[in-house]
């Protein structure tokens, strides 16, 4: 119980240790104090890049010079940094935007995939999703699978489904209507959901 | 059997399966960043001299440390001398870059 109390009383003070911490890192590195600089690419490199690299596999060489590209940014944009949430999660934020401008600029292009039929008896039963809800062969062959969808699948897929971003919010950052948005989403999952059943059933 | 929609069946996907990659930063990759951003920095004014860097408590390279003692003015301390270092060239394109002393950042994106 006294352990419990201690602990309650320690995490606003860890907290806020970790915040001035923060805030001390960031205005160093705004008077360019290049130790400090070199510390923050340190600090935040692993974490934005395992991000980005989840994000964009298998493309991995654009993985490091869209990290590159996210640190400038947040370089540019430091001295907007008010400390009001963690530096960890304000340098992850700027990734994330990042990765949806990959995504925007991505989708932009015309598509170069053929139209995939969209088959309805492809169907995967709730059932036999819990059945192979075996979470590391879930994992592995999601990975895998979405590494070897056509990039436009892929990254649709991504965007919609762990970044969620809707259709409409889509179709706003890529200049494309919805309904193409809608029709791009629906052969990526068909192709998604075709190669899930073809890798259950070999 | 019931039957999933291929909106739902992606929804529960995502949903189980989190893609992050346990994936450290390669030292190379920081190398470059960091050589980015100082270039970055430099170009909108002064990085801090290697005078007032030291006194903040930051410890230098046996180059820069060099620097802050020549006789020279705090505008020549206050240049980006990583940019004419071999460390920065071999730790920007090799991982195990063959550099080893202390108090330079290339050498330390080599241990994290």
């Amino acid at each position: 119980m006294r352990r419990l109390e201690q602990q309650a009383s320690d995490q606003p003070q860890t907290i806020s240790l970790r915040a001035d911490e923060d805030l001390a890192l960031v205005q160093a590195v705004l008077r360019k104090d290049r130790k400090a600089t070199a510390e923050f690419v340190n600090r935040y490199s692993g974490h934005i890049y395992s991000y980005v690299r989840s994000r964009l596999a298998p493309q991995y060489q654009q993985a490091e010079d869209l990290v590159q590209e996210i640190f400038l940014s947040a370089w540019e944009s430091l001295s907007r940094y008010r400390g009001t949430g963690s530096l960890h999660a304000w340098v992850m934020g700027i990734a994330r935007h990042k990765v949806e401008d990959y995504y925007r600029e991505r989708l932009r292009t015309p598509e170069s995939i053929k139209d995939a039929e969209l088959d309805p008896d492809t169907s995967t039963s709730v059932a036999t999703i819990h059945q192979v809800l075996e979470q590391e062969q879930v994992r592995r062959n999601t990975q895998r699978i979405l590494s070897a969808l056509p990039e436009p699948y892929r990254l649709a897929l991504i965007w919609r489904y762990w970044e969620k971003a809707s259709a409409r919010e889509m179709a706003l950052k890529t200049g494309k209507t919805e309904k193409a948005i809608e029709r791009l989403l629906a052969r990526a999952r068909a192709e998604f959901r075709e190669r899930w059943n073809h890798a259950q059933s070999s | 059997m019931p039957s999933l929609r291929d909106d739902e069946f992606m929804e529960r996907i995502a949903d189980a399966v989190e893609l992050s990659e346990s994936a450290f930063a390669p030292a190379d990759l920081k190398a470059r960043v960091y050589s980015a951003l100082a270039k970055q920095q430099s170009r909108t004014g002064q990085l801090m001299s290697l005078t007032e860097t030291h006194a903040h408590g930051h410890q230098l390279c046996v180059f820069e440390q060099l620097v802050r003692i020549a006789p020279v003015g705090e505008t020549v301390k206050s240049l980006n001398i990583c940019r004419v270092c071999h460390a920065r060239v071999l730790a920007e394109h090799l991982e195990n870059a063959p550099i080893y002393w202390g108090g330079c950042p290339y050498v330390e994106f080599k241990k994290s």
